[in-house]
């Protein structure tokens, strides 16, 4: 079997288990926990294109999603955008953020990309926190970025008035859409021309910089188009939550984050994926100890790194090469 | 306007002496093992509260509250080296992994010190009262004793580094980790030694800038930060640069707060150290390191 051809099956089987499992487990809860997965999922599917695939060790993504969630509201709060439009301006503005983030970092080696882009997110956060000056005072005193309380009342999609009993399994929906596409864009990333660039750059750098690949060049290609798609799931974030706040800067989230795609196997396609299952996961059922959560959560990263270093995926791939050698083996005695 | 230029002078440099221990540990792990201790933040946290711990629960005297939080930093360094970098030593790719996983040792040590201590913030016992008088401007002992402190402990280094048989390993693996090896350095025991040092220095600059603020489980990720700019503007792996770099941006820090306010101070400090990386793209110090492909 191809590689393309097995990444579509399981998507496939991936997109139709998704698109049951609101008919068969109606509950809200469990549809709710879901969407908020297929958001997260975006961001990691994305971030792991860049630093899996495109080697940036960039810790901005959760600033780019913050972009597009901020851009997001703020137009519809201050222009009264229709969100339809401003979602995908959410993403726009993530690419020009990421842009002017990657001219400034992307020319430096890794270890100083990983702290600038730190520490780009951490003045974004601060700035917008210690902000106190009341830029509207309809409705109470708000600053321009909505300070510690956040933006909220900017307007929805419309799927709250069209089905007002079930607007949540609509969400499920629309959230499950982006993922696929931002899925398929990751697989057409990794397959095509622009992963096959960066395969070339790791393999032999010398060779493939004396063909014209531009590490900076492709570098920052792969780091604009994924803060779009990181944009909408952040302009989708603040649609379905109706608020956004500067709690997506936390590091705690950056670690949960950062932990799925470790687990899930950086670099892979479905790696990032099947990561943001399982965390999300165990993140249910260790509810009633969730005093011990970031404990746990750092324990799992740090184990992981040092144990299986390819997560999950990495860890079947090797099972599955043991496994052809031995049959190969086992021909050639024949 | 001496009285300002005193006060932002003094405040800068006490800021950029706690900066400077902060990041001459970091600054010495990364330039011998090429690794970036994310968990420092945490360890800073944690001699700031093993020291009040010392003094206040067990009664224990400030100097000897002051080493048994270097000891314990320094074990907590020790094995950091143990858990994580030995293991990761051996597989590839070891700037990315380490950098993951002491995020995930840090985020341990942060919470288990939460879990301890609670989240409310908790005074440093370890403070010198009183102040002094210079042109009409108030300057706390305080402030005077971890600039003494701070340039006690990077002459100790200095000697350390220049003067023994350890410095010069150090200096040996730092500038070429294969010729170390070759010549007979144990470099297993250097990148040891080195983490125990960093863990030690990071609970001087803990106990001293909880010293000034207080102690909160998570006040280790803004001097953290901090000293990852410094490192950053120096050139990673410099340790004289740091120091230079240290000060020069407490000073910086503390004028840009006068001028602009506390808000802005951060995001123009990140300014500065963007526009000194495009123009000069290995730090200030320095030295652009030729990569033979």
């Amino acid at each position: 079997m191809s590689p393309v051809r097995r990444d579509i099956l399981i998507g496939l089987a991936f997109l139709i288990a998704a698109i049951a499992l609101p008919l068969l487990v109606p509950g809200r809860y469990i549809v709710t926990q879901s969407t908020l997965l297929f958001v997260w999922a975006i961001v990691v599917v994305q971030w792991n294109l860049v630093l899996g695939v495109g080697g940036i060790f960039s810790l901005a993504q959760m600033a780019l999603f913050a972009a597009g969630a901020y851009a997001t509201a703020m137009l519809g709060f201050y222009w009264k955008w229709p969100m339809l439009l401003a979602i995908p301006a959410g993403g726009v503005v993530a690419i020009v953020v990421s842009l002017v983030v990657g001219l400034a970092c992307l020319r430096l080696k890794g270890p100083y990309v990983a702290l600038l882009t730190l520490a780009v997110a951490q003045v974004m956060y601060v700035l917008i926190v210690n902000d106190t000056d009341c830029f509207t005072t309809t409705g109470g005193c708000m600053p321009l970025f909505g300070g510690v309380r956040g933006i909220g009342q900017f307007g929805d999609i419309g799927l709250r008035a069209l089905f007002p009993s079930k607007w949540y399994v609509a969400h499920y929906y629309v959230a499950l859409a982006l993922l696929a596409v931002a899925i398929a864009f990751s697989v057409v990333v990794i397959r095509g021309p622009l992963g096959l660039a960066f395969r070339a750059l790791r393999d032999n750098p010398g060779y493939a910089m004396s063909r014209g690949i531009s590490r900076f060049k492709y570098q920052l290609w792969i780091f604009g188009v994924s803060a779009f798609f990181t944009g909408i799931a952040g302009g989708f974030y603040a649609v379905h939550f109706r608020v956004v706040g500067p709690s997506v800067f936390s590091f705690q989230l950056l670690l949960f984050l950062i932990a799925m795609i470790v687990v899930g196997g950086l670099g892979s396609i479905w790696g990032p994926l099947l990561g943001a299952v399982l965390l999300m996961f165990a993140d249910e059922a260790m509810k009633e100890f969730s005093d011990y959560r970031n404990i746990g959560l750092g324990l799992l990263l740090a184990v992981f790194v040092i144990a299986w270093p390819n997560g999950i995926v990495g860890w079947i791939d090797t099972l599955r090469q043991r496994r052809r050698a031995r049959k190969a083996a086992a021909e050639l005695s024949r | 306007m001496t009285d300002v230029l005193i006060q932002i002078v003094a405040s800068g440099l006490t800021l950029g002496a706690m900066y400077a221990v902060a990041t001459v540990g970091l600054s010495l792990v990364y330039g011998s093992l090429n690794m970036l201790n994310m968990a420092h933040g945490a360890v800073l946290t944690l001699g700031g509260y093993v020291c009040y711990a010392a003094m206040t629960l067990a009664g224990l005297p400030a100097v000897l509250a002051f080493a048994v939080a270097a000891a314990v930093c320094a074990a907590a360094g020790l094995a950091i080296y143990f858990a994580a970098a030995l293991p990761l030593l051996r597989s590839g790719n070891f700037e990315t992994n380490i950098f993951i996983a002491t995020i995930g040792i840090g985020s341990v040590i942060e919470n288990l010190m939460l879990k301890t201590f609670g989240p409310y913030p908790i005074p440093q016992p370890l403070a010198v009262p009183g102040h002094l008088i210079v042109g009409g401007v108030h300057i706390p002992y305080q402030n005077l004793f971890i600039l003494g402190v701070a340039l006690a402990l990077m002459a100790a280094v200095a000697v350390l580094l220049q003067r023994t048989r350890t410095g010069r390993a150090i200096r040996a693996t730092s500038m070429n980790r294969d010729a170390a090896q070759l010549m007979g350095v144990r470099v297993g025991k250097v990148y040891a030694q080195v983490l125990a040092l960093s863990g030690a220095l990071a609970a001087v600059s803990g106990i001293m800038i909880s010293s000034i603020a207080t102690l909160t489980p998570v006040m280790g990720g803004d001097p953290m930060l901090k000293a990852f700019i410094v490192c950053v503007v120096a050139g990673l792996g410099n340790v004289y640069g740091a120091v230079v770099a240290a000060i020069l941006l407490g000073l910086i820090e503390a004028g840009t707060q006068y001028v602009f306010g506390v808000r802005w101070s951060f995001a123009i400090l990140l300014l500065i150290v963007i526009v000194v990386l495009i123009w000069r793209p290995y730090g200030l110090f320095g030295r652009q390191q030729v990569v033979r492909l």
